[in-house]
C-alpha cells in the first residue's frame, strides 16, 4: 500500500483486520449492524431489485416501451380473461406493453432520485455547513431563508418552480432538488454545530488549518451518518414528488414511461382497464417503501444513540 | 532575538464579554520563556492558564473574547498584531499545542497517520512518500512501536497513552520552536503519565524546543520545568525558578498548594491532608484588594483594601503579596 516496501505484509494485516472483529475498520461494523436489521435488509433487497431491473432494462423488457401496437390496445394481464402471454401485465390504451414500460420506468425513477437528491445534498450540505460553522448573521440569513422554503407546501413550491422553468423531466428533477435543500441544510447544520465543540476541531485550528479545510475536511466527514439516512429517505420522497408532478403533467412528458405519468394516462379508464393505473401505483409504492425501510435501517445502524 | 528570549508575554489582558459584564480571565500576566526552557504554569481550574495558552495560539473566540491590552512577542514579533493568514503559518509550524484530552483531540474518521501528515502537508511541500516517511519517523521519535502499521490505525484502535503520543508526534511534526502543553497528562493514568513526561523531556533536549507546560499538578512541574509561574484568578501570584519556588515559596497561596500535596507513608497524626480553606473566587465578583486575602492564612488588614504589586525579590523571584 502506498508504495511501502512491506506491501505484501500490509495486505495480510488488512485482511486480518477485516476478519478480526476487534480490529477491523468501523465501516464493517456498521455494515454488519445494517445486515442484522430486518427492515433495513428488506429495503436493501427491494432497492437492489429495482436497481438491477433498471440497469438491465433493455434485456429484461419483452417489448419496446414506447412502441404502439394498434391491434393490442388495453389487453388485460395474462391471468385475466382475454390476456395473452405476449403481454404479461397487459397493455395500455395505445397498445404499449405495461411490463416493459414499468421496467423502463424504474430507470427513470432511479435517475430522478439520484439527480434530485444529489442537488439537494450538495447545496443543502454546503449551506448547512457554512451556516453551522459561522454562527451569527450568516447562519441567520441562510436558515431563515430555508425556513421560508420549508413554509411552502412541498408540491406547491415544486409546481411553482416547474411552471417557471417549463414542464419536463429535467426541470422536475431540479425543482424537487431545490425543495429538498432545506432538509439537508438543517441536518448538516445541526451536526456541524455538534461537532464544532469537539476538541479535534480546536486541534485542527491549532495546527494552522484554514476554515474551509476545517469545515469540509475535518468536520464534514463526521456528519455523514445523518446525511446518508436523510439521502435514503429523500430518495423515496423524491420519487413520490416526481410521480406527483408527472401526474399533474408537469414532469415527464409522453411517451416517457414514468410511473406517475402512467397513472395519469390510465386515470380515464380505471373502470375499463384497472391494470393501466394499478401497476405503476404498486411500483411507486414498492420503491418508496424500499427507500424508507432502508433509511430506517441505516438510521438504526448509524445512530450511536440507538446502539446497544 | 533579544538575549535568548523566545516568547515574552507582557501585561496580557484577555477578557470575555459575558451577560452582565466583562470577565477578566487573564489580567495583566507577564511571562518569559527562554530558548530551550520549560516554563511551568500552575494554578487551580479556571485561573486562566488555558486562556493564556489559547491567546498565544490566537485561538480565543472573538467575540465574546477580546484582548484588552498587552503583547505576546514571539521571535521579536507581536503575535497579537499579526494578521490571521500569517498566524496560520505559525500555528503548528513554529508553535504547536498538545491538548488535555487525547481521547477527543483526534478526529475519529481519519487514521492517525493521515492526521499527522495533514500538519506536514499544511506547512511544507513534500511528496506523498516523503510525508509518509516523516510521519513514520515522528512516530518512532515518540516511541510508538511498529510505527509502519500503526499509522494506518484509527484513533479508537489506540489507547489513551498512544493517542497522546500521536498528539505529541503531531505537535513535533514540523519541528516547532515552542510547544504549548495544556495539561497533557491529566487524562492519563500515573504510569503512562510518567512515560509521557519522560518522553517530553527527552524530546525537548533532542530538539531544543521550548515548552510552556500548563498543569495543576506541582509534582509534574517539579519534574518538567526550570521556571514556574503560579496563577490565581487570572493573575500571576508568584514566579521563580523551580528550585527557589519549591525550596522557598513566598506567597501564602504557593505555600498552601505545596502543603496540600499528599505525602505517602507518614504517621497518622501528620497524615491528615492540609487544604486551602474556601474556594476560588468567581471571576464575576473578585474580592477587593488582594485576590487571595479571603483564603489567606497570614492576611493583614491592608490585604482587604489594597491590591499588592508584584515585588521583585531578586534573581527573577516575583511575588504578589504585602507580606
Amino acid at each position: 500500500m502506498r508504495g511501502m516496501p512491506e506491501a505484501s505484509t500490509q495486505k495480510v494485516s488488512y485482511w486480518a483486520r477485516m476478519t478480526n472483529p476487534e480490529d477491523r475498520h468501523p465501516f464493517f461494523d456498521q455494515v454488519e449492524k445494517l445486515l442484522k436489521n430486518r427492515t433495513g435488509v428488506a429495503g436493501l433487497v427491494i432497492i437492489s431489485l429495482f436497481a438491477l431491473v433498471s440497469v438491465l432494462a433493455p434485456l429484461l423488457s419483452p417489448h419496446d416501451p414506447v412502441e404502439n401496437a394498434l391491434y393490442d390496445q388495453l389487453k388485460p394481464p395474462v391471468w385475466q380473461e382475454g390476456g395473452a402471454t405476449k403481454n404479461l401485465l397487459g397493455t395500455d390504451d395505445l397498445g404499449r406493453d405495461m411490463l416493459s414500460r414499468l421496467i423502463y420506468g424504474a430507470r427513470v425513477s432511479l435517475t430522478l432520485g439520484v439527480v434530485s437528491v444529489g442537488i439537494a445534498l450538495v447545496f443543502g450540505s454546503f449551506l448547512g455547513a457554512v451556516a453551522g460553522y459561522n454562527k451569527g448573521w450568516l447562519d441567520n440569513l441562510i436558515m431563515r431563508f430555508m425556513d421560508i422554503v420549508l413554509a411552502f407546501p412541498h408540491i406547491l413550491l415544486a409546481i411553482v418552480i416547474v411552471a417557471y422553468l417549463g414542464p419536463g423531466l429535467r426541470n422536475a428533477m431540479i425543482a424537487i432538488g431545490i425543495i429538498n435543500i432545506p432538509r439537508f441544510a438543517r441536518i448538516v447544520r445541526a451536526s456541524v454545530i455538534d461537532e464544532y465543540e469537539k476538541d479535534y476541531v480546536t486541534a485542527a485550528r491549532a495546527v494552522g488549518a484554514k476554515d474551509g479545510r476545517i469545515i469540509f475536511n475535518a468536520i464534514f466527514p463526521n456528519c455523514l451518518a445523518p446525511i446518508i439516512v436523510q439521502a435514503s429517505l429523500g430518495f423515496g420522497a423524491a420519487i413520490l414528488d416526481a410521480a406527483g408532478l408527472s401526474f399533474l403533467g408537469l414532469g415527464a412528458q409522453p411517451p416517457t414511461p414514468e410511473w406517475g405519468a402512467m397513472i395519469a394516462e390510465g386515470r380515464a379508464m380505471i373502470l375499463r382497464a384497472w391494470w393501466v393505473m394499478t401497476f405503476p401505483g404498486i411500483a411507486i409504492l414498492l420503491a418508496v417503501l424500499g427507500f424508507n425501510l432502508l433509511g430506517d435501517g441505516l438510521r438504526d445502524a448509524l445512530d450511536p444513540r440507538l446502539r446497544d | 532575538m533579544d538575549n535568548g528570549r523566545l516568547l515574552e508575554i507582557r501585561n496580557l489582558k484577555t477578557y470575555f464579554h459575558v451577560r452582565g459584564g466583562v470577565l477578566k480571565a487573564v489580567d495583566d500576566v507577564s511571562l518569559t520563556i527562554a530558548q530551550g526552557e520549560t516554563l511551568g504554569l500552575v494554578g487551580e481550574s479556571g485561573c486562566g492558564k488555558s486562556v493564556t495558552a489559547s491567546t498565544v495560539m490566537g485561538l480565543i473566540p472573538m467575540p465574546p473574547g477580546f484582548i484588552a491590552g498587552g503583547e505576546v512577542v514571539f521571535e521579536g514579533r507581536d503575535l497579537l498584531k499579526v494578521p490571521e493568514s500569517r498566524m496560520r503559518e505559525i500555528r503548528g509550524n513554529k508553535i504547536s499545542m498538545i491538548f488535555q484530552e487525547p481521547m477527543t483531540s483526534l478526529n475519529p474518521v481519519f487514521t492517525v497517520g493521515d492526521q499527522v501528515a495533514e500538519v506536514i502537508r499544511l506547512h511544507e511541500k513534500l511528496s506523498r512518500k516523503e510525508t509518509r516517511e516523516r510521519v513514520i519517523e515522528s512516530f518512532r521519535l515518540v516511541g510508538i512501536p511498529a510505527a509502519e502499521s500503526r499509522i494506518d490505525d484509527y484513533p479508537h484502535q489506540m489507547s489513551g497513552g498512544m493517542r497522546q503520543r500521536v498528539m505529541i508526534a503531531m505537535a513535533l511534526a514540523c519541528h516547532p520552536k515552542l510547544m504549548i502543553a495544556d495539561e497533557p497528562t491529566t487524562a492519563l493514568d500515573v504510569t503512562i503519565q510518567a512515560q509521557i513526561l519522560e518522553l517530553m523531556n527527552t524530546l525537548k533536549s533532542e530538539t531544543g524546543a521550548s515548552i510552556l507546560f500548563i498543569t495543576h499538578d506541582l509534582g509534574v512541574i517539579a519534574e518538567m520545568a526550570q521556571n514556574v509561574a503560579v496563577m490565581y484568578a487570572g493573575k500571576v501570584m508568584e514566579a521563580a525558578d523551580a528550585q527557589t519556588l519549591f525550596a522557598d515559596p513566598r506567597h501564602p497561596y504557593t505555600r498552601g498548594l505545596l502543603s496540600s500535596i499528599p505525602i505517602v507513608g507518614l504517621d497518622k497524626k501528620a497524615r491528615r491532608l492540609s487544604t486551602i480553606p474556601g474556594v476560588v473566587p468567581s471571576l464575576f465578583s473578585l474580592p477587593r484588594g488582594c485576590l487571595f486575602h479571603e483564603r489567606c492564612s497570614v492576611g493583614r488588614k491592608e490585604c482587604g483594601t489594597e491590591e499588592p504589586p508584584l515585588i521583585d525579590l531578586g534573581k527573577g523571584h516575583l511575588v504578589r503579596c504585602h507580606i
